[in-house]
Protein backbone atom coordinates (compact mmCIF):
# COMPACT_ATOMS: atom_id res chain seq x y z
CA UNK A 1 0.00 0.00 0.00
CA UNK A 2 2.47 2.71 1.06
CA UNK A 3 4.78 1.63 -2.09
CA UNK A 4 1.32 2.04 -4.12
CA UNK A 5 0.88 5.21 -2.35
CA UNK A 6 4.57 6.51 -2.81
CA UNK A 7 4.46 6.22 -6.57
CA UNK A 8 1.35 7.98 -7.35
CA UNK A 9 3.05 10.35 -5.08
CA UNK A 10 6.33 10.36 -7.48
CA UNK A 11 4.07 10.50 -10.48
CA UNK A 12 2.56 13.99 -9.26
CA UNK A 13 6.10 15.41 -8.33
CA UNK A 14 7.25 14.56 -11.66
CA UNK A 15 4.34 16.03 -13.64
CA UNK A 16 4.32 19.29 -11.79
CA UNK A 17 8.06 19.77 -11.94
CA UNK A 18 7.83 18.67 -16.01
CA UNK A 19 4.65 21.58 -16.25
CA UNK A 20 7.14 24.01 -14.25
CA UNK A 21 9.68 23.05 -17.09
CA UNK A 22 8.01 23.43 -19.89
CA UNK A 23 7.33 26.96 -18.71
CA UNK A 24 11.02 27.37 -19.23
CA UNK A 25 11.51 25.40 -22.29
CA UNK A 26 8.69 26.50 -24.41
CA UNK A 27 9.78 29.95 -24.77
CA UNK A 28 13.23 28.54 -26.16
CA UNK A 29 11.14 26.71 -28.67
CA UNK A 30 8.74 29.54 -29.39
CA UNK A 31 11.34 32.29 -29.84
CA UNK A 32 13.57 30.26 -32.20
CA UNK A 33 10.13 28.64 -34.31
CA UNK A 34 9.09 32.19 -34.65
CA UNK A 35 12.40 33.34 -35.75
CA UNK A 36 12.00 31.30 -38.80
CA UNK A 37 8.96 33.14 -39.69
CA UNK A 38 8.04 36.19 -41.32
CA UNK A 39 6.43 39.09 -39.41
CA UNK A 40 3.22 39.10 -41.32
CA UNK A 41 2.54 35.37 -40.81
CA UNK A 42 3.36 35.66 -36.49
CA UNK A 43 0.91 38.67 -36.32
CA UNK A 44 -1.83 36.85 -38.22
CA UNK A 45 -1.32 33.11 -36.05
CA UNK A 46 1.54 33.72 -33.46
CA UNK A 47 0.63 30.10 -32.33
CA UNK A 48 0.70 28.20 -35.60
CA UNK A 49 4.15 26.99 -37.38
CA UNK A 50 3.50 26.54 -41.31
CA UNK A 51 6.54 24.32 -41.27
CA UNK A 52 6.75 24.40 -45.44
CA UNK A 53 7.04 28.52 -45.13
CA UNK A 54 9.78 28.19 -42.73
CA UNK A 55 13.03 30.17 -43.30
CA UNK A 56 16.64 31.38 -42.07
CA UNK A 57 15.96 34.56 -44.17
CA UNK A 58 15.98 36.65 -40.55
CA UNK A 59 19.09 35.22 -39.69
CA UNK A 60 20.33 35.79 -43.32
CA UNK A 61 19.20 39.93 -42.91
CA UNK A 62 20.97 39.89 -39.22
CA UNK A 63 24.08 38.84 -40.38
CA UNK A 64 24.28 41.35 -44.19
CA UNK A 65 22.53 44.06 -42.48
CA UNK A 66 22.62 44.27 -39.06
CA UNK A 67 26.56 43.17 -38.84
CA UNK A 68 25.92 40.95 -36.51
CA UNK A 69 29.20 38.96 -36.74
CA UNK A 70 31.07 42.04 -36.32
CA UNK A 71 29.67 42.50 -32.65
CA UNK A 72 29.74 39.36 -32.02
CA UNK A 73 33.45 39.14 -32.47
CA UNK A 74 33.71 42.17 -31.06
CA UNK A 75 32.05 40.63 -27.68
CA UNK A 76 34.88 38.14 -28.04
CA UNK A 77 37.17 40.41 -27.96
CA UNK A 78 36.09 41.98 -25.08
CA UNK A 79 35.69 39.16 -22.95
CA UNK A 80 38.49 37.30 -23.93
CA UNK A 81 40.53 40.57 -22.83
CA UNK A 82 38.56 41.29 -19.26
CA UNK A 83 38.98 37.39 -18.45
CA UNK A 84 42.92 37.23 -18.93
CA UNK A 85 43.53 40.65 -16.71
CA UNK A 86 41.17 39.52 -14.15
CA UNK A 87 42.82 36.02 -13.84
CA UNK A 88 46.15 37.97 -13.80
CA UNK A 89 44.96 41.11 -11.43
CA UNK A 90 43.29 38.75 -9.61
CA UNK A 91 45.22 36.09 -8.47
CA UNK A 92 48.18 38.44 -7.86
CA UNK A 93 46.12 40.28 -5.21
CA UNK A 94 44.50 36.90 -3.55
CA UNK A 95 47.70 35.45 -3.12
CA UNK A 96 49.52 38.67 -1.23
CA UNK A 97 45.78 38.77 0.71
CA UNK A 98 46.02 35.57 1.65
CA UNK A 99 49.65 34.85 2.63
CA UNK A 100 51.70 37.71 2.48
CA UNK A 101 50.77 39.58 5.77
CA UNK A 102 51.66 43.07 4.91
CA UNK A 103 51.17 46.27 7.43
CA UNK A 104 47.50 46.94 6.19
CA UNK A 105 46.96 44.18 3.92
CA UNK A 106 43.55 43.30 6.35
CA UNK A 107 42.43 47.43 5.82
CA UNK A 108 43.33 46.93 2.37
CA UNK A 109 41.22 43.92 1.52
CA UNK A 110 38.27 44.99 2.94
CA UNK A 111 38.31 48.66 1.14
CA UNK A 112 38.28 46.92 -2.12
CA UNK A 113 35.39 44.71 -0.79
CA UNK A 114 33.16 47.37 0.21
CA UNK A 115 33.51 49.13 -3.61
CA UNK A 116 31.22 45.45 -4.19
CA UNK A 117 28.36 47.92 -2.46
CA UNK A 118 28.72 50.80 -5.37
CA UNK A 119 26.24 50.68 -7.99
CA UNK A 120 27.12 50.45 -10.97
CA UNK A 121 25.18 53.40 -12.19
CA UNK A 122 26.72 56.06 -9.27
CA UNK A 123 30.34 55.75 -11.03
CA UNK A 124 29.63 55.63 -14.66
CA UNK A 125 28.74 59.31 -15.12
CA UNK A 126 32.04 60.79 -13.70
CA UNK A 127 33.29 57.39 -15.31
CA UNK A 128 32.04 58.73 -18.80
CA UNK A 129 33.14 61.72 -18.46
CA UNK A 130 36.59 60.74 -17.24
CA UNK A 131 37.38 58.23 -19.98
CA UNK A 132 35.81 61.01 -22.77
CA UNK A 133 38.65 63.35 -21.63
CA UNK A 134 41.07 60.20 -21.86
CA UNK A 135 39.30 59.58 -25.48
CA UNK A 136 38.44 56.13 -24.00
CA UNK A 137 35.28 56.39 -25.37
CA UNK A 138 34.22 54.50 -28.11
CA UNK A 139 36.87 52.31 -27.50
CA UNK A 140 36.50 48.60 -26.03
CA UNK A 141 39.65 49.34 -23.76
CA UNK A 142 37.68 52.04 -21.82
CA UNK A 143 34.76 48.91 -21.49
CA UNK A 144 37.29 45.96 -20.08
CA UNK A 145 39.14 48.56 -17.43
CA UNK A 146 35.26 49.58 -16.15
CA UNK A 147 34.56 45.67 -16.18
CA UNK A 148 37.42 44.96 -14.09
CA UNK A 149 36.79 47.21 -12.27
CA UNK A 150 33.46 45.87 -11.21
CA UNK A 151 34.53 42.39 -11.39
CA UNK A 152 38.10 42.63 -9.54
CA UNK A 153 36.45 42.74 -6.18
CA UNK A 154 34.47 39.87 -6.00
CA UNK A 155 36.71 37.49 -7.76
CA UNK A 156 39.05 38.53 -5.52
CA UNK A 157 37.20 37.87 -2.55
CA UNK A 158 36.33 34.17 -3.95
CA UNK A 159 40.14 33.27 -5.16
CA UNK A 160 41.37 34.76 -0.92
CA UNK A 161 38.72 32.29 0.28
CA UNK A 162 40.19 29.38 -1.20
CA UNK A 163 43.70 30.46 -1.40
CA UNK A 164 43.37 30.30 2.25
CA UNK A 165 43.27 26.89 2.73
CA UNK A 166 46.25 26.10 1.18
CA UNK A 167 48.26 24.42 3.61
CA UNK A 168 51.29 26.66 4.81
CA UNK A 169 52.98 23.70 4.87
CA UNK A 170 53.03 23.30 1.06
CA UNK A 171 54.65 26.75 0.18
CA UNK A 172 57.11 26.22 2.90
CA UNK A 173 58.29 23.73 1.23
CA UNK A 174 58.69 24.90 -1.84
CA UNK A 175 60.25 27.50 -0.51
CA UNK A 176 62.80 25.51 1.05
CA UNK A 177 63.59 23.30 -2.49
CA UNK A 178 64.23 27.29 -4.06
CA UNK A 179 61.40 27.81 -5.47
CA UNK A 180 60.66 31.86 -5.95
CA UNK A 181 57.29 33.62 -4.78
CA UNK A 182 56.47 33.58 -8.35
CA UNK A 183 56.59 30.73 -9.53
CA UNK A 184 54.84 29.08 -6.53
CA UNK A 185 52.19 30.92 -7.75
CA UNK A 186 51.82 29.11 -10.64
CA UNK A 187 52.68 25.99 -9.08
CA UNK A 188 50.75 25.75 -6.17
CA UNK A 189 47.98 28.28 -5.89
CA UNK A 190 46.92 27.92 -9.43
CA UNK A 191 46.31 24.44 -9.48
CA UNK A 192 44.86 24.59 -5.81
CA UNK A 193 42.39 27.02 -6.43
CA UNK A 194 41.82 26.16 -9.68
CA UNK A 195 37.82 25.34 -8.95
CA UNK A 196 37.28 28.69 -7.78
CA UNK A 197 39.46 30.04 -11.18
CA UNK A 198 37.17 27.93 -13.20
CA UNK A 199 33.88 29.54 -11.92
CA UNK A 200 35.11 33.02 -11.95
CA UNK A 201 35.94 32.60 -15.38
CA UNK A 202 32.29 30.82 -16.39
CA UNK A 203 30.90 34.22 -14.68
CA UNK A 204 33.10 35.98 -16.14
CA UNK A 205 32.27 35.39 -19.20
CA UNK A 206 28.44 35.62 -18.95
CA UNK A 207 28.50 39.01 -17.12
CA UNK A 208 30.15 40.28 -19.68
CA UNK A 209 28.40 38.93 -22.78
CA UNK A 210 25.05 39.57 -21.31
CA UNK A 211 25.60 43.60 -20.01
CA UNK A 212 24.08 45.91 -21.74
CA UNK A 213 24.61 49.25 -19.64
CA UNK A 214 28.55 50.11 -20.00
CA UNK A 215 28.92 49.18 -23.69
CA UNK A 216 25.41 51.06 -24.39
CA UNK A 217 27.03 54.30 -22.75
CA UNK A 218 31.12 54.15 -23.45
CA UNK A 219 30.36 52.36 -27.14
CA UNK A 220 28.82 54.48 -28.97
CA UNK A 221 28.15 53.86 -33.03
CA UNK A 222 28.01 51.03 -35.11
CA UNK A 223 31.61 49.95 -35.88
CA UNK A 224 32.64 48.41 -32.09
CA UNK A 225 29.29 47.67 -30.57
CA UNK A 226 28.89 45.05 -28.70
CA UNK A 227 26.09 41.83 -29.23
CA UNK A 228 23.77 42.93 -26.65
CA UNK A 229 23.66 47.16 -27.97
CA UNK A 230 23.25 45.83 -30.95
CA UNK A 231 20.46 43.31 -30.28
CA UNK A 232 18.75 46.58 -28.17
CA UNK A 233 18.82 48.66 -31.55
CA UNK A 234 16.76 46.26 -33.25
CA UNK A 235 14.13 45.60 -30.23
CA UNK A 236 11.55 48.41 -30.68
CA UNK A 237 8.88 49.63 -28.55
CA UNK A 238 5.90 48.48 -30.08
CA UNK A 239 5.66 47.06 -33.26
CA UNK A 240 8.69 46.11 -34.90
CA UNK A 241 9.23 43.36 -36.78
CA UNK A 242 8.94 40.50 -33.93
CA UNK A 243 10.29 37.70 -36.18
CA UNK A 244 13.30 39.53 -36.66
CA UNK A 245 14.31 40.52 -33.01
CA UNK A 246 13.20 36.64 -31.98
CA UNK A 247 16.27 35.26 -34.72
CA UNK A 248 18.20 38.17 -33.06
CA UNK A 249 17.25 36.71 -29.65
CA UNK A 250 18.22 33.17 -30.68
CA UNK A 251 21.60 34.25 -32.00
CA UNK A 252 22.66 35.84 -29.50
CA UNK A 253 21.76 33.79 -26.59
CA UNK A 254 23.42 30.30 -28.09
CA UNK A 255 26.90 31.14 -26.83
CA UNK A 256 25.82 31.39 -22.96
CA UNK A 257 23.41 28.43 -23.26
CA UNK A 258 26.30 26.59 -24.51
CA UNK A 259 28.80 27.69 -21.82
CA UNK A 260 26.00 26.74 -19.95
CA UNK A 261 25.67 23.11 -20.83
CA UNK A 262 29.10 22.40 -20.92
CA UNK A 263 29.97 23.98 -17.61
CA UNK A 264 26.43 23.34 -16.09
CA UNK A 265 28.18 21.38 -13.40
CA UNK A 266 30.47 23.99 -11.93
CA UNK A 267 27.68 26.51 -11.98
CA UNK A 268 24.95 24.65 -10.50
CA UNK A 269 27.35 23.59 -7.67
CA UNK A 270 28.57 26.92 -7.22
CA UNK A 271 25.42 28.54 -7.01
CA UNK A 272 24.51 25.46 -4.36
CA UNK A 273 27.91 26.80 -2.06
CA UNK A 274 26.26 30.10 -2.15
CA UNK A 275 28.31 32.57 -3.41
CA UNK A 276 27.65 34.20 -6.24
CA UNK A 277 24.88 35.98 -7.98
CA UNK B 1 48.96 46.25 -7.22
CA UNK B 2 47.75 47.09 -10.53
CA UNK B 3 44.28 46.07 -9.20
CA UNK B 4 44.30 48.18 -6.72
CA UNK B 5 44.94 51.12 -9.02
CA UNK B 6 41.98 49.83 -11.50
CA UNK B 7 39.43 49.74 -8.74
CA UNK B 8 40.38 53.46 -7.25
CA UNK B 9 40.58 54.89 -10.57
CA UNK B 10 37.56 53.37 -11.88
CA UNK B 11 35.40 53.07 -8.56
CA UNK B 12 36.16 54.97 -6.20
CA UNK B 13 37.31 58.24 -7.74
CA UNK B 14 34.68 58.73 -9.83
CA UNK B 15 32.86 57.68 -6.80
CA UNK B 16 33.30 61.10 -4.84
CA UNK B 17 33.24 62.83 -8.14
CA UNK B 18 29.32 61.73 -8.37
CA UNK B 19 29.01 63.40 -4.89
CA UNK B 20 30.49 66.55 -5.62
CA UNK B 21 29.60 66.92 -8.65
CA UNK B 22 25.68 66.53 -7.99
CA UNK B 23 25.62 70.10 -5.89
CA UNK B 24 26.27 71.34 -9.32
CA UNK B 25 24.58 72.26 -12.51
CA UNK B 26 27.23 69.77 -14.21
CA UNK B 27 26.59 68.89 -17.93
CA UNK B 28 29.86 67.53 -18.49
CA UNK B 29 31.06 70.25 -21.12
CA UNK B 30 31.21 73.42 -19.63
CA UNK B 31 28.82 74.69 -17.39
CA UNK B 32 29.45 72.77 -13.79
CA UNK B 33 28.65 75.58 -10.65
CA UNK B 34 27.69 74.85 -7.96
CA UNK B 35 24.04 75.36 -6.90
CA UNK B 36 24.62 73.85 -3.61
CA UNK B 37 21.14 71.20 -2.57
CA UNK B 38 18.86 72.61 -5.52
CA UNK B 39 19.05 69.21 -7.57
CA UNK B 40 17.85 67.37 -4.72
CA UNK B 41 15.19 69.69 -3.97
CA UNK B 42 13.78 70.07 -7.76
CA UNK B 43 13.81 66.04 -7.92
CA UNK B 44 11.62 65.59 -4.68
CA UNK B 45 9.65 68.83 -5.23
CA UNK B 46 8.84 67.27 -9.15
CA UNK B 47 7.94 64.63 -7.90
CA UNK B 48 10.35 62.23 -10.18
CA UNK B 49 12.51 61.20 -7.31
CA UNK B 50 9.30 59.75 -5.37
CA UNK B 51 7.38 58.05 -8.40
CA UNK B 52 10.75 56.41 -9.38
CA UNK B 53 11.03 55.13 -6.15
CA UNK B 54 8.01 53.63 -5.16
CA UNK B 55 8.24 51.64 -8.62
CA UNK B 56 11.18 50.41 -7.04
CA UNK B 57 9.66 49.45 -3.82
CA UNK B 58 6.88 47.69 -5.77
CA UNK B 59 9.17 45.45 -7.88
CA UNK B 60 10.41 44.70 -4.59
CA UNK B 61 7.28 42.86 -3.85
CA UNK B 62 8.87 40.18 -5.88
CA UNK B 63 11.14 38.89 -3.58
CA UNK B 64 9.07 37.37 -0.99
CA UNK B 65 7.04 35.47 -4.16
CA UNK B 66 10.50 34.07 -5.34
CA UNK B 67 11.04 33.09 -2.00
CA UNK B 68 7.89 30.81 -2.06
CA UNK B 69 7.95 29.49 -4.84
CA UNK B 70 11.93 28.91 -4.76
CA UNK B 71 11.10 27.18 -1.35
CA UNK B 72 8.93 25.35 -3.15
CA UNK B 73 10.56 24.34 -6.08
CA UNK B 74 13.04 23.94 -4.07
CA UNK B 75 11.68 21.00 -2.08
CA UNK B 76 10.50 19.62 -4.72
CA UNK B 77 14.13 18.87 -5.76
CA UNK B 78 14.91 17.56 -2.96
CA UNK B 79 13.08 14.77 -3.05
CA UNK B 80 15.37 13.65 -5.57
CA UNK B 81 12.67 12.43 -8.27
CA UNK B 82 13.55 11.17 -11.36
CA UNK B 83 14.98 13.74 -13.55
CA UNK B 84 15.42 15.76 -10.68
CA UNK B 85 19.40 17.28 -12.23
CA UNK B 86 17.62 17.76 -15.17
CA UNK B 87 15.41 19.88 -14.01
CA UNK B 88 17.54 21.93 -11.74
CA UNK B 89 19.41 22.50 -15.70
CA UNK B 90 16.13 24.00 -16.74
CA UNK B 91 14.83 26.02 -14.18
CA UNK B 92 18.25 27.77 -13.58
CA UNK B 93 18.29 28.55 -17.48
CA UNK B 94 17.20 32.16 -17.56
CA UNK B 95 20.02 33.28 -15.23
CA UNK B 96 22.54 32.68 -18.00
CA UNK B 97 20.20 34.50 -20.58
CA UNK B 98 20.51 38.38 -20.40
CA UNK B 99 18.10 39.99 -18.86
CA UNK B 100 17.60 42.02 -21.98
CA UNK B 101 16.23 39.09 -24.18
CA UNK B 102 13.78 37.48 -20.99
CA UNK B 103 12.78 41.00 -20.84
CA UNK B 104 12.33 41.68 -24.43
CA UNK B 105 10.72 37.94 -24.78
CA UNK B 106 8.11 39.68 -21.81
CA UNK B 107 7.22 42.51 -24.12
CA UNK B 108 6.77 40.68 -27.23
CA UNK B 109 4.80 38.30 -25.53
CA UNK B 110 2.93 40.94 -23.55
CA UNK B 111 2.67 43.28 -26.49
CA UNK B 112 -0.82 44.34 -27.75
CA UNK B 113 -1.23 41.74 -30.61
CA UNK B 114 1.11 39.59 -28.33
CA UNK B 115 0.29 35.91 -27.88
CA UNK B 116 -1.04 36.26 -24.59
CA UNK B 117 -3.57 38.69 -25.78
CA UNK B 118 -4.38 36.04 -28.20
CA UNK B 119 -4.86 33.35 -25.88
CA UNK B 120 -7.13 35.65 -23.54
CA UNK B 121 -9.16 36.25 -26.75
CA UNK B 122 -10.00 31.96 -26.89
CA UNK B 123 -11.00 32.53 -23.35
CA UNK B 124 -13.31 35.15 -24.27
CA UNK B 125 -11.64 38.30 -23.42
CA UNK B 126 -12.73 40.58 -26.70
CA UNK B 127 -10.84 43.36 -25.70
CA UNK B 128 -6.86 42.92 -26.35
CA UNK B 129 -5.42 44.08 -23.12
CA UNK B 130 -3.00 47.13 -23.43
CA UNK B 131 0.21 45.22 -20.81
CA UNK B 132 2.72 47.77 -21.38
CA UNK B 133 0.83 51.03 -21.55
CA UNK B 134 -0.74 51.23 -18.23
CA UNK B 135 1.58 51.18 -14.66
CA UNK B 136 -0.27 48.59 -13.18
CA UNK B 137 -0.21 46.31 -15.68
CA UNK B 138 3.20 47.35 -17.12
CA UNK B 139 5.05 46.83 -13.46
CA UNK B 140 2.81 43.65 -13.23
CA UNK B 141 4.45 42.32 -16.49
CA UNK B 142 7.82 43.32 -15.06
CA UNK B 143 7.34 42.12 -11.74
CA UNK B 144 6.36 38.63 -13.70
CA UNK B 145 9.27 38.65 -15.49
CA UNK B 146 11.56 38.87 -12.41
CA UNK B 147 9.95 36.48 -10.74
CA UNK B 148 10.37 33.81 -13.63
CA UNK B 149 14.06 34.22 -14.19
CA UNK B 150 14.89 33.86 -10.82
CA UNK B 151 12.59 31.01 -9.46
CA UNK B 152 15.52 28.86 -10.28
CA UNK B 153 18.61 30.74 -8.90
CA UNK B 154 16.43 30.74 -5.16
CA UNK B 155 15.69 26.94 -5.66
CA UNK B 156 19.32 26.31 -6.08
CA UNK B 157 20.23 28.00 -3.32
CA UNK B 158 17.39 26.35 -1.03
CA UNK B 159 18.76 23.09 -2.20
CA UNK B 160 22.10 23.85 -1.72
CA UNK B 161 21.13 24.57 1.95
CA UNK B 162 19.43 21.96 2.14
CA UNK B 163 22.02 19.66 1.49
CA UNK B 164 24.06 20.91 4.42
CA UNK B 165 21.41 19.64 7.05
CA UNK B 166 23.09 16.52 8.11
CA UNK B 167 20.81 13.16 7.05
CA UNK B 168 21.45 11.91 9.97
CA UNK B 169 19.38 14.36 11.83
CA UNK B 170 16.55 13.99 9.24
CA UNK B 171 16.84 10.01 10.11
CA UNK B 172 16.95 11.00 14.04
CA UNK B 173 13.49 13.30 13.40
CA UNK B 174 11.56 10.46 11.63
CA UNK B 175 12.68 7.86 14.25
CA UNK B 176 11.46 9.77 16.47
CA UNK B 177 8.22 9.93 14.38
CA UNK B 178 7.96 13.78 13.64
CA UNK B 179 5.94 13.77 9.65
CA UNK B 180 7.16 15.41 6.54
CA UNK B 181 5.32 18.81 7.50
CA UNK B 182 7.03 18.63 11.53
CA UNK B 183 10.43 18.09 10.08
CA UNK B 184 9.68 20.80 7.73
CA UNK B 185 8.98 23.82 10.00
CA UNK B 186 11.05 22.27 12.79
CA UNK B 187 14.15 21.11 11.30
CA UNK B 188 14.49 22.84 7.51
CA UNK B 189 12.90 25.84 8.00
CA UNK B 190 15.20 27.18 10.67
CA UNK B 191 18.49 25.92 8.86
CA UNK B 192 17.72 27.82 5.68
CA UNK B 193 17.11 30.93 7.83
CA UNK B 194 20.46 32.00 6.66
CA UNK B 195 19.75 31.02 2.89
CA UNK B 196 16.81 33.09 2.43
CA UNK B 197 18.24 35.76 4.45
CA UNK B 198 21.09 35.77 1.88
CA UNK B 199 18.98 35.68 -1.12
CA UNK B 200 16.86 38.60 0.22
CA UNK B 201 20.09 40.85 0.83
CA UNK B 202 21.22 40.08 -2.68
CA UNK B 203 17.68 40.54 -3.81
CA UNK B 204 16.94 43.73 -2.52
CA UNK B 205 20.59 44.86 -3.82
CA UNK B 206 19.62 43.75 -7.63
CA UNK B 207 15.98 45.44 -7.68
CA UNK B 208 17.73 48.69 -6.72
CA UNK B 209 20.53 48.86 -8.92
CA UNK B 210 20.38 45.89 -11.42
CA UNK B 211 17.26 46.65 -13.12
CA UNK B 212 18.46 49.01 -15.79
CA UNK B 213 18.18 45.86 -18.91
CA UNK B 214 14.89 44.67 -17.79
CA UNK B 215 13.49 48.28 -17.88
CA UNK B 216 15.19 49.20 -20.95
CA UNK B 217 13.56 46.25 -22.49
CA UNK B 218 10.06 45.48 -21.43
CA UNK B 219 8.87 49.51 -21.22
CA UNK B 220 11.47 52.26 -21.52
CA UNK B 221 10.58 53.60 -18.42
CA UNK B 222 6.88 54.23 -20.08
CA UNK B 223 4.67 55.65 -20.91
CA UNK B 224 5.87 58.25 -19.62
CA UNK B 225 7.90 58.02 -16.92
CA UNK B 226 5.72 55.66 -15.04
CA UNK B 227 7.33 52.53 -14.96
CA UNK B 228 11.13 54.42 -14.40
CA UNK B 229 12.93 53.05 -11.59
CA UNK B 230 15.76 54.94 -9.89
CA UNK B 231 18.23 53.36 -11.73
CA UNK B 232 16.86 53.64 -14.76
CA UNK B 233 16.41 57.32 -13.58
CA UNK B 234 19.64 57.59 -14.07
CA UNK B 235 20.18 57.02 -17.44
CA UNK B 236 17.39 58.98 -18.55
CA UNK B 237 18.70 62.10 -16.88
CA UNK B 238 22.02 61.78 -18.28
CA UNK B 239 21.94 60.62 -21.87
CA UNK B 240 18.54 60.95 -22.92
CA UNK B 241 16.81 64.23 -21.92
CA UNK B 242 19.03 66.40 -22.65
CA UNK B 243 22.33 66.34 -20.43
CA UNK B 244 22.03 67.02 -16.91
CA UNK B 245 24.77 65.41 -15.45
CA UNK B 246 24.74 67.07 -12.27
CA UNK B 247 21.21 66.06 -11.60
CA UNK B 248 21.70 62.73 -12.71
CA UNK B 249 24.77 62.60 -10.41
CA UNK B 250 22.29 63.92 -7.63
CA UNK B 251 19.62 60.35 -8.54
CA UNK B 252 22.87 58.47 -8.10
CA UNK B 253 23.56 59.91 -4.52
CA UNK B 254 20.20 59.37 -3.36
CA UNK B 255 20.00 55.58 -4.59
CA UNK B 256 23.28 54.78 -2.88
CA UNK B 257 21.57 56.56 0.20
CA UNK B 258 18.35 54.51 -0.10
CA UNK B 259 20.61 51.08 -0.74
CA UNK B 260 22.40 52.10 2.43
CA UNK B 261 19.62 52.38 4.98
CA UNK B 262 18.22 49.45 3.24
CA UNK B 263 21.42 47.04 4.10
CA UNK B 264 21.17 48.85 7.32
CA UNK B 265 17.81 47.74 8.13
CA UNK B 266 19.03 44.43 7.01
CA UNK B 267 21.93 43.94 8.80
CA UNK B 268 19.77 44.80 12.40
CA UNK B 269 17.33 42.15 11.57
CA UNK B 270 19.86 39.69 10.88
CA UNK B 271 21.59 40.20 14.07
CA UNK B 272 18.56 40.64 16.19
CA UNK B 273 17.73 36.93 13.89
CA UNK B 274 20.88 35.71 15.60
CA UNK B 275 19.79 36.46 19.30
CA UNK B 276 16.88 34.61 18.90
CA UNK B 277 18.54 31.65 17.87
Amino acid sequence: MTRKFSSIRQAVLFASMLLLALTYIYPFIYTFMNSLRTKIDFIKYPFRIEFNRLSFNNYIVLISQMKILLSIKNTFSITIWTISFLLVFSTMSSCAFAKLKFSGSRFVYLLILTTLFIPGQVTMIPMYAMFSKAGLVGRHFGVIISYLASFLPGTILLLTSHFKGIPDEMIEAAKMDGCSYWRSILIIYVPMGLPAIAISIIFSFLGVWNDLFTPMILIPGTEKRTVMVALSTIIGRYGGDATYQFAGMTLVSIPTILVYLIFQRFIVEGISLGSIK
Amino acid sequence: MPALVIIAAVKAYPMLTAIIKSFTNWDGMYKSRFIGLENYIVMIRNGEFFSSISNNFILLLFIPLQILTGLIVGLLLYEKNLGWRFFRIIYYSPQVISMVIIGFFFAVAFGYYGPVNTVLELFGVSQPINWLGNRGTALFVITFCLLWSNIGWQALLILGGMSSISPSIMEAAKIDGAGYWSRLFHIVMPMLLRVIEYSVIVSVIWVFNGMFSVIHAVTKGGPGYETTTLDYMIYIKAFVTGRQLGMACATAVMLMLVMLIFTKIEMTVSNKMDDWS
